[in-house]
């Protein structure tokens, strides 16, 4: 068990990122806070990625820099692509909630729903 | 012509700039983009269909590389016939929001961003690729959505963004798990190396999970559909039409590939089990979402749960591994975007006229708007599937495959989803048909042809229900909202194509079934 | 039996079709719109005679219209089975849009063109029923079928006639849906569901679970259009529809449809050999004698005319399924020589029922006394029909009842010949006081019925479909004597009936006859104490009033407002219903029903009603007599023969 958290300890990290930003959105009633914690699950993700491709002792896979093992430079490059996409989707999600903010005044989700409820 | 792949992608984007870089220069060009666009992309579409007719099954390396390194994009049988339908609706989006709106340039782009991720998600062959292409299209979803100038349209959109975000980050997970086992994200690779890593392995089987449920959320089944029936109430009609038909099935596509493409038939029969939860999953889809749709007053949202229960007939077609009750999923999946997009615009229509849209909104607009009612007719009775329209087409192989391979439940709830879609829509047409306007428009609108014989109005305003367009022509106050000829025609499209593609049914099949059949090989 | 690749059969299917189209595009000139329909129904009715010469000398016409679904051709086949049910509906309904045309224009009826085009399309619709080559392309045009009658169903648009809309797509559609699942049982077990005379030879060696949940499905889905009981509801309560809807597709086209379905399935899917291996046609003949006593017994207790016919209809539709479940040759050819036979009887009465409605407003049979009077041909049609309906000789019905018994008791079940025995007694027992009274009976001289005991005016079920502007007249006119029929004070105050009524709009309460007090709240099943049920008939109508029989007594929410008299306008609750525009204008045109005060005046020969219905009515009952009297010399009973032969390879 410690020598599988002691090799595996970045799944742990993964599985306490995922699991607090899910927390983060599904338990806050600040929206703003629910993005937050929608970027925190989507970094769990990112490092479950980033971490998978590594190897000990391996060389980046270049031309001339050592020999075998290599690290796998394709995760590196599929989150950098998903970082983006996260990147792009937090913003979409601030002009959503700047437009909230506008038409309700809050930005916490039970005071809009109460809002509405009166409209 | 393989070049006209990644154009499907490339040309809609590109468009979508051109309103945004000459908005200072030129205002309102943005219809003309998305026009051109959707012309252009329609026949790129043809072409591939034509290849794949042709030739079958044909790829392309983007950047030059060969794949599984390089990302691969695809076209089989599926994939075209898909594309083709993106483009169709998408040109019928933008005749249709012509007339309605919303005008803005900003609204055309983002309908041909959507256009590009959907195009991309259909015709791609690498599982991140695909996940790329997912968010593009959520993303646009996400914008459009909130469109609506309501702020309970931005609401829903950021509702929408938070819910399909997570459900996109499972499936990445997911694609995550599977790179970690085999080393390529390519789906067909990935097909020839998964056996080696072992089926029942607990890694590749909660990879499967996760793929599953986060398309599963983009798809909307029940229990994971939360977003959308507040995503497809807020947002115009014409987002509604658009992303009613393309965006949840650009995801039941995407799972059709993960189950078929990427984990095979073999699967099914090493792990019997792990179908087996997709398919309850799909029934109570069906069952539960019939049965939401019922209790609606909303039409948009009661349209909205009858998606849920019409994918969930779609995925559970798929998920009964089954060559016959694939092919019905299949078949169900094109049906049902015809078919829900129409029905949306008509319900848009009808809407517009009525001054409301819920159902008790709708009593007596046969009269008013003949032909958009008698088209959402056609429509609603293709849907519940009687025959010869698509829906029946649909239906008969996902009963039947059910039925070969023993997945009674299946066989029982798609027989049974006939009667649960006859009830949502059978109120609906009851008010169209059988209930007069209330009383005060109709005061306010006849105060002579009360007292006048009854007889003259009667054989001519009042029997024209099936078709015509005599009850807006004869109606005497200037101020009713009229339908417009733009929505009179794309819904009339959509509930002609309705029934052309249930009556050539066999030749959309022959199609579709190579695809099929290969992975059961 | 050889087959002749040819165009027929689709145009016969076809042709309705157009004439949808026709009818709609036509929809401003009634009279050319009329003509269009009358044209197509000739036309049709036309292609099919000219197939009937092949038919007989052995010959099939075929149109294959490609691949339904991949294994499941969709093709269009006139075989003498699908001929008999063609013959049948497109002869009849070139007789129906005659009688459509004077029946719809004589009540001033609200969108005609809906239902023209909704006419049009159910015939071309049964007439795909007909010519289906196999299960699926049947179910495409059964379910068609389905969707083109409800409009016609729905037609009176009050609160009745959707409830009875909802009601009759519910029931068609959970029919049509066991009619699919059993059509996916059948060609997953043998990979075909084309008919084959004499069945489909690989059901006989399948699993005899799945063959016989096969046939279950199959028979109760067809079951629920031919209104076997215990789904057998839907019919008397779409009675709401235009008569000439009860009369062709109520009584022939829809319902036969069903039995037609379930004839396939006995002859052409399992074969009589399977269906007796399995020991399936026993239940199904069972089901059948069962329906057809109650029916019967239930038809006794209704006052409503057409309900009564409705009930008629149940029980004689299953004449035909105890034929096909006896599965003896004879009796094949008894219960399919009764598909024409009850349809010419059944019309007739129809017609009959919706002549004296558009005429007098009456669809009480206790307020016909005397009718006969006012209407002879119609009451005498009326009488030839019901001899038939009873199995007198001479009439149609006899004919197919002789084969029926004779096939019975040849199979070894006598009991079934029992039934049909007590059900002809039954048959008079309902149809015999009506013409009795009508002829031999006046509305004040009426020993059993005491004037008192019914009221003028007359119940409300609107099983015509009404005329859009009586509604208000009702309310100043005869009120309460919709909810309760035995209202004494209605027979008083609706005297006048066509004249401005001197009560008008006064409360009942304050009406002029104290009796009146006794009873003006429209409780339901309130009988009168001063009610003298003398004849055994009324008693059971009473019983039926007792028991909110009517669909009027159950959903009485749209009629209370009646009660209320015109200076108390109609509450909010009752709006929803007040679709036709009020005028408060007499126009003539009062629905309240029963004889007027100087008792029915006499009517001469062709003064009675318009040709428009009369002639209809005449020919219908003399296609029925025809039948009885010469079977040979139509072509149906040849064809059944050559029907029955093909299957079972016994001449009868």
């Amino acid at each position: 068990m410690i020598d599988l958290l002691a090799t595996h300890f970045n799944y742990l990290a993964v599985v306490a990122l995922l699991a607090i930003g899910l927390y983060g959105v599904t338990a806050s009633p600040n929206l703003v806070k629910k993005i937050i914690g929608l970027n925190v699950f989507q970094v769990g993700i990112f490092l479950f990625f980033v971490t998978s491709g590594f190897v000990d002792g391996a060389a980046p896979p270049l031309l001339g820099h050592g020999s075998a093992p290599y690290a796998s430079p394709l995760p590196h490059v599929l989150i950098l692509t998903a970082i983006v996409v996260g990147v792009s989707l937090t913003a979409v999600a601030l002009a959503l909630v700047v437009r909230i903010y506008d038409a309700y005044g809050t930005l916490d989700e039970d005071a809009i729903e109460e809002v509405r409820t009166y409209d | 012509m393989t070049d006209a792949l990644p154009l499907l992608v490339v040309v809609p984007i590109v468009f979508a700039l051109a309103p945004i870089a000459v908005d200072r220069v030129r205002e309102n060009t943005g219809w003309l983009a998305a026009a051109a666009a959707a012309v252009a992309h329609l026949g790129l579409s043809f072409s591939v269909l034509g290849t794949v007719l042709g030739s079958g099954r044909t790829s392309y390396a983007v950047g030059g590389y060969a794949p599984p390194f390089g990302i691969e994009l695809v076209a089989d049988g599926v994939s075209a016939v898909l594309v083709v339908l993106v483009s169709a609706v998408t040109l019928a989006t933008v005749v249709y929001a012509r007339s309605v709106g919303p005008r803005s340039n900003t609204f055309y782009s983002e309908l041909l961003v959507l256009t590009a991720g959907i195009s991309g998600v259909v015709v791609t062959g690498d599982l991140f690729n695909l996940y790329v292409f997912l968010e593009i299209t959520g993303l646009a979803t996400y914008a459009l959505v909130a469109t609506g100038r309501s702020p309970a349209a931005a609401l829903a959109g950021l509702k929408y963004l938070l819910v399909g975000t997570i459900g996109a980050s499972l499936y990445l997970l997911g694609v995550g798990y599977l790179y970690i086992s085999t080393g390529t994200l390519n789906m067909a690779d990935l097909a020839g190396l998964l056996p080696a890593v072992g089926y029942d392995s607990p890694v590749l089987l909660t990879g499967f999970a996760l793929l599953v449920v986060g398309l599963g959320v983009k798809t909307a089944l029940f229990p994971l559909h939360t977003w959308q029936p507040d995503a497809y109430a807020e947002s115009p009609t014409s987002v509604t039409a658009y992303i009613s038909a393309l965006v949840s099935t650009a995801a039941a596509y995407a799972l059709f590939r993960v189950i078929y493409t990427v984990f095979t038939p073999t699967f099914d029969a090493a792990v019997p089990a792990a179908l087996d939860v997709l398919v309850v999953l799909a029934s109570v889809s069906v069952v539960v979402g019939s049965v939401l749709a019922v209790l609606q007053s909303d039409l948009k949202r009661m349209l909205a749960y009858s998606s849920v229960a019409q994918f969930g007939l779609v995925v559970a077609g798929f998920a009964v591994v089954n060559q016959t009750a694939a092919i019905g999923g299949l078949v169900h999946l094109v049906g049902h975007a015809v078919m829900k997009a129409g029905l949306f615009v008509a319900v848009g229509a009808l809407a517009t006229v009525a001054g409301g849209r819920t159902v008790d909104d709708l009593a007596g607009m046969a009269d008013r708007a003949p032909v958009v009612s008698g088209a959402f007719a056609v429509l609603s009775f293709a849907l519940v599937g009687v025959p010869p329209a698509v829906g029946f087409a649909g239906k008969w192989h996902i009963v039947l495959g059910a039925v070969e391979a023993g997945r009674w439940i299946v066989a029982g709830v798609a027989v049974v989803s006939t009667l649960l879609t006859l009830a949502y829509f059978a109120r609906v047409l009851e008010r169209l048909y059988f209930r007069d306007a209330p009383v005060a428009a109709g005061v306010a609108d006849r105060p002579d042809a009360a007292t006048a014989s009854d007889t003259d109005a009667a054989l001519t305003a009042d029997g024209s229900g099936s078709g015509g367009a005599a009850g807006a022509d004869n109606n005497p106050v200037d101020a009713v909202p009229t339908v417009p000829p733009q929505a009179r025609v794309v819904v009339v499209v959509a509930a002609v194509a309705a029934v052309v593609l249930g009556v050539f049914a066999t030749d959309l099949i022959s199609v579709l079934e190579p695809v099929v059949e290969v992975s059961f090989q | 039996m050889t087959e002749i690749l040819s165009l027929r059969p689709l145009a016969a299917v076809l042709l309705p079709a157009i004439g949808v189209l026709a009818i709609v595009a036509l929809r401003r000139n009634p009279d050319v719109r009329e003509g269009a329909t009358i044209l197509t129904a000739l036309a049709t009715f036309g292609i099919v005679a000219s197939i009937v010469p092949a038919t007989l000398s052995g010959d099939v016409y075929v149109t294959r219209l490609g691949t339904l679904v991949p294994g499941i051709e969709l093709t269009l086949s006139a075989d003498p089975l699908g001929m008999i049910f063609a013959l049948v509906a497109s002869l009849l309904w070139l007789v129906t849009s005659f009688y459509s045309i004077g029946y719809m224009r004589g009540l001033d009826e609200h969108s005609q063109t809906r239902y023209f085009a909704a006419f049009a399309g159910s015939v071309g619709a049964a007439l795909g029923v007909s010519f289906a080559s196999n299960l699926v392309s049947l179910y495409v045009f059964y379910e068609l079928l389905t969707v083109a009658t409800y409009p016609l169903v729905a037609h009176d648009e009050s609160e009745t006639a959707r409830e009875a809309g909802r009601k009759y797509l519910t029931y068609t559609f959970g029919g049509g849906v066991a009619v699919l699942a059993g059509a996916v049982l059948v060609f997953w077990t043998t990979g075909t569901v084309a008919f084959t005379p004499g069945g489909i030879a690989a059901l006989a060696s399948a699993d005899p679970v799945i063959a016989r949940a096969a046939f279950a499905l199959l028979a109760g889905g067809f079951g629920v259009k031919a209104a076997l009981m215990p789904v057998h509801s839907w019919l008397p309560d779409a009675m709401v529809a235009p008569t000439p809807v009860s009369g062709l597709l109520h009584a022939v086209a829809v319902v036969k449809s069903g039995v037609f379905g379930v004839a396939r399935v006995v002859l052409d899917v399992f074969g009589p050999e399977t269906i007796s291996e399995l020991g399936v046609g026993l239940p199904l003949a069972a089901v059948a004698a069962l329906t057809i006593l109650v029916a019967s017994v239930i038809a006794l207790r209704q006052d409503n005319l057409k309900r009564r016919l409705a009930y008629s209809t149940i029980s004689q539709l299953s004449y035909i399924v105890l034929g096909l479940g006896i599965l003896s040759p004879t009796s094949l050819v008894g219960g399919l020589l009764h598909i024409p036979a009850h349809a010419f009887m059944k019309l007739t009465l129809f017609f009959c029922a919706g002549a004296i409605h558009v005429e007098t407003h009456t669809d009480n049979i206790s307020e016909m006394a005397g009718i006969g009077r006012r209407m002879p041909v119609t009451m005498a049609a009326f009488a030839v029909a019901s001899l038939g309906m009873a199995g007198l000789p001479l009439v149609a019905g006899f004919v197919s009842k002789w084969y029926l018994l004779i096939g019975s008791i040849d199979s070894g079940t006598a009991v079934f010949a029992g039934v049909l025995f007590l059900s002809g007694l039954l048959n008079i027992g309902y149809f015999w006081p009506i013409v009795y009274q009508a002829f031999f009976q006046t509305a004040d001289d009426s020993d059993a019925k005491p004037l008192v005991e019914f009221p003028l005016g007359g119940q409300r079920v609107r099983a015509d479909g009404g005329d859009p502007v009586d509604r208000d007249e009702e309310d100043d006119g005869t009120a309460g004597g919709d909810d309760d029929q035995t209202d004494p004070a209605d027979t008083e105050s609706s005297a006048g009936d066509d004249q401005t009524d001197p009560n008008g709009g006064a409360d009942p309460d304050t009406g002029l006859d104290a009796g009146a007090l006794i009873d003006t709240t429209p409780t339901e099943g309130t009988v009168e104490p001063d009610i003298d049920p003398s004849e055994g008939e009324s008693q059971v109508e009473l019983e039926a009033k007792v028991e909110g029989e009517y669909a009027v007594d159950r959903h009485p929410s749209d009629h209370r407002r009646d009660e209320r008299g015109d200076d108390d306008p109609a509450p909010a609750d009752a709006v929803p219903d007040t679709e036709h525009h009020a005028d408060g204008t007499d126009d003539g045109h009062s629905h309240h029903g029963g004889a007027p005060a100087s008792g029915w005046e006499a009517r001469g020969f062709g003064a009675e009603t318009t040709w428009f219905m009369l002639g209809p009515i005449t020919v219908a009952a003399a296609g029925a007599v025809a039948l009885g009297i010469a079977p040979r010399a139509m072509v149906f009973l040849a064809v059944i023969q050559r029907v029955v032969f093909e299957v079972t390879g016994v001449a009868v």
